[in-house]
Formats: C-alpha cells, structure tokens, sequence
C-alpha cells in the first residue's frame, strides 16, 4: 500500500533525497504525539499536513531557491545536506532505537472470505487513494493547480502570463513535503521504524517511477502494481531479507531493457 | 612553474615521516588514516567532481576491494597479487553498473546509486559462503603500519598525479563538458556515455585498492563497516567540503573529514553526520568550491591588494 | 552539378498528437548555403534537428554523404561531420569562452588533437575568426547575447565539420551585429563548409542562401532559388497569414 503514496513522489516530481527525511520524521511525530499525549495516530495528519507544509514552504523560500539556477547537482547536494541534518537530529533526540505504534485499531483485523486483512492495512490503502484523488483534482480543477502545472512545464513561459512563480514554486514544494509527512504517518501504523526510516521506501518508490515511465500518471500506478507483484513473488523464492533486493533488481532490469519505462514502451508499440 | 615544486615537497615531507617520528605508532596512524580517506575522496571526485556524476554507491567499490583482499589473504593468495585483483575487481564490476545507471541523469543517477549501496551491501550480508555474512571477514596477516603507511602514500600519489593529468587531458575536457550540459557535449561530438563509465572504471579503480588497504589495516570486514551507507556519505562529503572537481580540495575535505570526526565520533554519538550535514549544506549555499574555493577567493583579494598599491579610494 | 551532401527522405516528426513535420524531403547541396524558413512553429528547428540527428524522426530516413544517420547518436554524428548549434545557446556556462571551444576541437570530425595546447591553438584561431577572441578568458555565462549566439558557431566550427546546422543565429542582433555574423557564415561557407540555416530574416536569407525551403504547418510548400520562393503566392499567403514581416 506504500505504493499508492509512492504515486505522489511521481507526479509531482519532487524526488529530492529529503524526503526521506521527512518520511521518517512524519512517522516519528505520530509516534511521539502518540506516546507522550495520547493522540491518536490516525488523527496525527490534521497536525503533520499543515506543519510540514509550513516547514517545506520555508525550506524552498530560504535554501532551495538560492541554488536553482545553478547546475541541478548543486540542490541535490542541499537537499542531501538536509537530510543527512533530519536523520541525525533524529538520532539525537529519537536514538537509533526501532519504534512501533500499537493501538487496538493497528492490532484489529477483518476476514474477507478466506484471508485475513488487517483494518490499518485497509486504512492506509484508503487514505492513499483519496490523497491521490485529491492532489489530482487540485492539479486538474483549480486554478492553483493548473498554476502549479504551468511552472512545471515552463518557469519562464509561466512568468510571462503573470504567474506568481516563487509562491507556486513555495506551494508545490510545501505540498510534497506535506504529502510525504503525512505518507510517513500512514505507514508508521504499519511497519517499525527507526531514523533510517525512509531509505528504503526512496529507492522504492524511485523504482516504480522508473518503471512507470517518468511523467506519466497511470504509468506510475502501472508501475507500483509491477513491484508489488514481483516483491510478492520474490519473496516466495528467497530470503525475506533479500525483499529489498528484489526493486532493486527490477530498476536494472527495467533500465536496460526498456529505457523509456514500461509506459513508454507500451506508448511505442501502440504507435508501430 | 611553483606547483610541481610543492608536490615534491609534500611528498618528500610524507617519505620522510615515518623515519623522523619513529615510534610515534599514533601519529603515523593518524596520517596513514588521512592518506587513505584522501586517496578514496580523490577517487570519487573523478565522477562525483570532474564528471559531476554524484554516487552515492562507492561503498561498493570499497567494499568489492576489501573483500577481495580479505577472501585471497584467507587462501594464502600473495598479497601484491590480491591487492591488483582488488582494484581490478571493483573496475570490472563498474561496467556491470555503468551500463544500467547511466542511462540516466543527474538526480535520477544518483538515487540509483544509493540502490547499488544498498544491494551490494545485502548480497555481502546474505552470501554466507563467500563473505561469512554478518559476522564478516578477519584476515590473519599482519602488515607493519611503515609498510601499510607507503601502500596508502603511493597509492595516493598515483592518484594525485592521475587527477592532474586529467585536469589536463581531453579526457578531462570530456568531463567537464559532461558536467556542464550532457545535451551540448553530445552535439560537439563527446560521447558522453563512455567518458562517464570511463571515469567510473578508473575510480572504481582506486577505490578497490583502497579497499584492499582498509582491509590489511583494520583486519577485520563487515558489510556495515565497507559496505555501509555512513560510508557512503563519508566519500561524497569529504570532496564537497575540499572542493569538487579539483586536485588538492579532495584531500583538504580528507583532513578535515578525519580531524572532525575523531573530535565528535568519541563523544556524541551521530553528532558527527549532523555536523556533516550542516557543513554540507552551507558549502552548498555560501561556497559551492569548497574549503578551497574559499582559500582562492582570500588569496585573490589579497593579491590585488597587494599588487594594485596605487589603487586611491576615489 | 552540384551533388547532395545531406538528405532527408519521408522525413515525419511526431510529438503525442501534434504532427510538427510531415513527410518531408530534403536535399541539402554539397557547399552551398540552405535556407530554411516559415512562420512560428512551422516546425523548422524540428525538422533541423531530424536532419542533424539530434532527435530521431517518427518516420523516414536521413543520409550523409551516402551514409544512413537515422540511428547513429550525435556524438557520431558529430564525428561524421554535421554539426548543429542551439537555438536556444547552450554554452558551458562556468568554463570560459576559450574552454569551450576547446572541447570542440578536442572532440568533432578533425583528427584529434592529442595535446591541450594543440587545441588550444584550433580554438584560439576559430574565435579570431568570430571575432571574439578578446573575451577568450571570460567566463561563457558572462558574454552577451550576441557573444553566446558567435560561441554557438565557434563552437560548432572548432569541430571541423563538413555540414554546419545554424538555428536563427541572427535572432535578437542589432544591425551591426547582424552584419558580422552574416560575414562570418560567408567566410565558412568560402572555407568550403556547407550550411543550412534556419531564419526569420528574410532580407538576410535573400542575401545569403543559394537555395531556399518554405516549412508551414510541418509542410514543405515551396523550394527552389531564393528570389523565386518568395515571389510565391503560397509562401506570400503563408506569411501574411501571420505576423512575421519580411
Ligand atoms: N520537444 C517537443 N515536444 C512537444 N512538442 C514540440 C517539441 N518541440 C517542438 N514542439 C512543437 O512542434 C511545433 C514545431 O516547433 P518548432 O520548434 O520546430 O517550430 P519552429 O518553426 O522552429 O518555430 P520558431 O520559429 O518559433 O523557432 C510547435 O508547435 C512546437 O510546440
Ligand atoms: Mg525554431
């Protein structure tokens, strides 16, 4: 169900290494509100939406906006820089120690016929899709968001026609972060975490936007399908520790043998 | 030409130390330790600076060349011949890398090499048979510190000399006009695909012998010690904070890296890698050369100054 | 006589829907100066990078001097001989104007420079050539429009290459400047390089090109001696249907 939150990375493109940064501290201010004032983890997005999205709004306004004219290597560095502060704060203040939430709802499941579902797994695949439904109709309905595609597509061009560009830019990157904070609470209901928290799901979902072709919506949900489905098979030939192997696998794979993803080479086909 | 005549110095000076502080096992350790970071910063600096390929992957050629030479050495391999077989082992699967991951650029290469980290790492951790998994490798030869001491000073040497004739070479130019604009190199007839797995095999290189020398020293191998992601991060940081894509600025972040971390690592733990990070992200917003760059930019102002006596406030 | 230098056969772009060139031929004649022009978004410098391989056609072929390039990278390309420079300039921003250079003649058709400052010494005599040889030591991102615009064409002419691609080289000059550059395409073609050149300044395409190509909507709607192309009705149609002024 990760997967689903993955979708968010792809269309917005905000694939900077921050954010697995703020993955785990998404996860990590649900589990301290959560163990010091009780509040329930499911409500821990009302406060982590909004806050992270304040937060990356500001890191765009006074560090990332300093760099982007200059070679993109540079804002990847910043934005490594950030992560490695975010990850050893955590350490700091967190340790290095792996957390869990339990509440009776984490621990409750339903049965579906045969198989047994647990109610958060139903929860976060819920919640995913309506975060994606809702940033989709953001992007396509509302004149922010056609702002938003706009700069996207062309800083400049989207200048001329009088678009705020910096405050587009604040609000994009403030809404990545947003997402994936709260993509980060989702998933603390379901795995353990520790500071290095959000490596792996980078990888992951950097490897479902490959295969799904790099600017293509339904290619990136094509894509996310495609991992799911090899990890569940991969883990039933090998070493669960290897499961992460397995996208890892997949992205050489894929890059090699069909550079333009599998979208674009369905794209490809269509046209032959 | 003032330049060459610092190098010899420098190197005459390195030559000289162990015999002037003989005794002295701590301070040799110390400098032994800063020519091996510095050797493995200028390494990565090849792609990371002059191709301006940033990986965050070269662990794994690291940790390749340390479990060659840990594997040989166990097999009674002659050491010179596990040290060869080290580098070359690394360059060889750096082909095996090149391929995949080039095929894509900028941020997209570099998340690809964190996925390269991490599965070298999980292949030494779960091939039991050939790596001991996670309880690692411990090597039962013992090399004096002199002897590992001029292994790390030739090696860094060669590496220095090979970085200035770089700097210099139309191999260099292709470099950098990699790191310019892949799109406008392509058109003035630079093959950018094998300038960049070139510079990748030779820095792969490096580090694989570099790799074989963390092992003779430390004795002991681990999939989170060679293989880890801090790693990782040490080899991207150590030449940002010198100053990427130059000769001398890899081995200045290799001092400071060293002296830095020896002061905190003992103390705080992870305040190390905090520290990092902030340093990491004001030489990115306030000096994007580097401790180097930096020094440049002091030296210069005070050259005019200097050489410009006349100059009346107006 | 004059033989064929580059051609183009059947020559489709497509972009999703958008068909920005549309079974195109072209045959570009060896030492001459080829005009290419149309209105805006006729799908020129599309077509200009199908023939300089920069991009790869939907449909149809490219030839060289008797050699397919359709599927040949433009690293090879370049090494062959066909050189294009940007529309938009592309310099390396943070090397300097001589540097730059320099790259091009280390890489590109000539047989290559072994040593710095054999290239050097290309590169240094190509910008005399342009005429920007006193800002050799500056950083490229500091030369002005103009100056970006001539280190497109040093550039591409530090290669040595027997066909050169120009895009709208003269947009955004001043008289003066505009003058300078039209000498300086007439010393390269006078060296013995073809050109084909994209432009919207029809008074200099009618002064420079010895054959002219008409591109509306993806469509080649008219060829042929320049002062023939532009007498036209469909071309005169063509350009009056829009707001660029001859
Ligand atoms: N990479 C691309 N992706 C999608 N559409 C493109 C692309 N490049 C060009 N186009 C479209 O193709 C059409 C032709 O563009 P092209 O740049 O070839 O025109 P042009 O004749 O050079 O125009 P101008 O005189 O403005 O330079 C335009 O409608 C443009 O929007
Ligand atoms: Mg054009």
């Amino acid at each position: 169900m990760s997967y689903g939150l993955a979708l968010i990375y792809g269309v917005l493109k905000v694939i900077n290494l921050a954010n697995a940064g703020f993955l785990m501290l998404g996860a990590y201010v649900t589990w301290w509100m959560w163990s010091t004032w009780h509040v329930e983890p499911l409500l821990a997005p009302l406060v982590i939406v909004p806050l992270f999205f304040g937060v990356g709004f500001l890191i765009e306004k006074f560090l990332v906006r300093r760099v982007l004219g200059q070679e993109p290597i540079v804002s990847l560095l910043l934005l490594f820089g950030l992560w490695l502060v975010l990850q050893n704060l955590a350490y700091t203040l967190f340790t290095g120690d792996t957390r869990s939430i339990e509440t009776p709802f984490i621990d409750s499941s339903v049965h579906l016929g045969p198989i047994q579902i647990a109610w958060p797994r139903i929860y976060v695949f819920v919640a995913g899709v309506l975060a994606l439904v809702a940033l989709q109709t953001l992007l396509t309905r509302t004149q922010l968001g056609r702002a938003i595609r706009a700069v996207a597509q062309d800083r400049d061009a989207a200048k001329i026609t009088g678009i705020d560009v910096d405050r587009v830019m604040g609000i994009a990157f403030g809404l990545g972060i947003a997402l994936t904070g709260f993509a980060g609470s989702l998933l603390s209901l379901l795995f353990s975490f520790n500071p290095d928290f959000g490596r792996t799901l980078l990888l992951k979902s950097f490897c479902i936007i490959v295969l799904g072709g790099l600017d293509s919506f339904v290619g990136v949900a094509f894509g996310a399908l495609a991992l799911a489905l090899a990890e569940a098979f991969g883990v039933r030939y090998m070493a669960a520790s290897l499961q992460n192997l397995i996208s890892f696998v997949v992205l050489v794979v894929v890059l090699v043998a069909f550079p333009k993803g599998i979208a674009g080479m369905i794209r490809s086909l269509r046209r032959a | 030409m003032r330049k060459p005549i610092v190098f010899a110095a420098i190197l005459f000076a390195a030559i000289a130390f162990p015999f002037v502080a003989p005794g002295a096992e701590y301070a040799i350790d110390v400098v032994f330790l800063i020519l091996l970071y510095g050797t493995m910063s200028a390494g990565w600096n090849i792609v990371g600076g002059f191709a301006g390929q940033v990986s965050f992957g070269h662990a794994a050629f690291l940790g390749i060349g340390a479990y060659t030479t840990g594997i040989l050495a166990q097999h009674s391999v002659p050491l010179p011949v596990a040290f060869l077989v080290s580098g070359s082992l690394a360059a060889i699967f750096s082909l095996l890398i090149g391929i995949p991951c080039f095929r894509l650029t900028g941020p997209y290469f570099s998340i690809a090499t964190i996925g390269i980290g991490e599965a070298t790492r999980l292949i030494a951790l779960n091939w039991n048979g050939l790596t001991g998994g996670a309880s690692g490798i411990t090597l039962s030869v013992t090399l004096p510190i002199v002897t590992q001491y001029f292994l790390a000073l030739g090696l860094c040497a060669v590496v220095v000399l090979a970085t200035i004739w770089i700097q210099r070479s139309r191999f260099g130019f292709a470099l950098a006009a990699v790191r310019a604009d892949p799109d406008a190199a392509e058109t003035l007839g630079v093959n950018t695909t094998i300038a960049k797995t070139q510079a990748l095999f030779v820095s792969a290189f490096i580090l694989g012998c570099a790799g074989s020398i963390y092992a003779l020293h430390y004795l002991f191998i681990s999939p989170d010690s060679v293989f880890g992601f801090s790693t990782a991060i040490a080899l991207v940081i150590m030449p940002i904070i010198g100053g990427l894509g130059t000769v001398t600025g890899p081995l200045i972040g290799a001092v400071i890296y060293t002296a830095i971390r020896e002061q905190l690592e003992a103390n705080f733990q992870n305040l190390d890698l905090l520290a990092f990070g902030l340093l990491l992200m004001a030489i990115v917003l306030y000096e994007p050369k580097g401790v180097l760059g930096a020094y440049q930019r002091f030296a210069n102002r005070k050259k005019r100054v200097a050489s410009t006596p006349a100059a009346a406030p107006r | 006589m004059s033989d064929v230098i580059l051609s183009g056969r059947g020559l489709t772009k497509r972009f999703g829907g958008l068909v920005a060139v549309r079974e195109v031929d072209i045959d570009v004649p060896r030492g001459e100066i080829f005009g290419l022009i149309g209105p805006n978004g006729a799908g020129k410098s599309t077509l200009f990078r199908l023939v300089a391989g920069i991009m790869a056609p939907s449909a149809g072929t490219v030839m060289f001097d008797g050699h397919p390039l359709t599927k040949k990278s433009p690293a090879a390309i370049c090494v062959d001989g066909v050189v294009a420079t940007h529309q938009i300039v592309r310099p390396f921003r943070t090397m300097s104007v001589l540097d730059n250079v320099t790259i091009g003649a280390f890489f590109g058709r000539r047989p290559q420079p072994k040593g710095r400052e054999h290239a050097r010494a290309i590169a240094t005599e190509v910008l005399e050539r342009c005429g920007i040889a006193d800002r050799a030591q500056k950083p490229a991102r500091e030369l002005n429009l103009a100056g970006q615009k001539r280190l497109e064409i040093a550039r591409a002419l530090a290669t040595d290459p027997k066909v050169i691609l120009l895009d709208e080289v003269l947009a955004g000059l001043n008289p003066t400047e505009t003058d300078r550059t039209l000498d300086l395409i007439r010393s390269i073609r006078a060296g013995g390089t073809t050109i084909v050149m994209v432009e919207h300044n029809l008074r200099a395409v009618r002064g420079l090109c010895s054959h002219l190509m008409v591109l509306v909507e993806g469509r080649k709607v008219a060829e042929g001696l320049p002062d023939a192309v532009l007498a036209d009705p469909t071309v005169i149609a063509a350009y009056l249907g829009t707001s660029v002024h001859a």
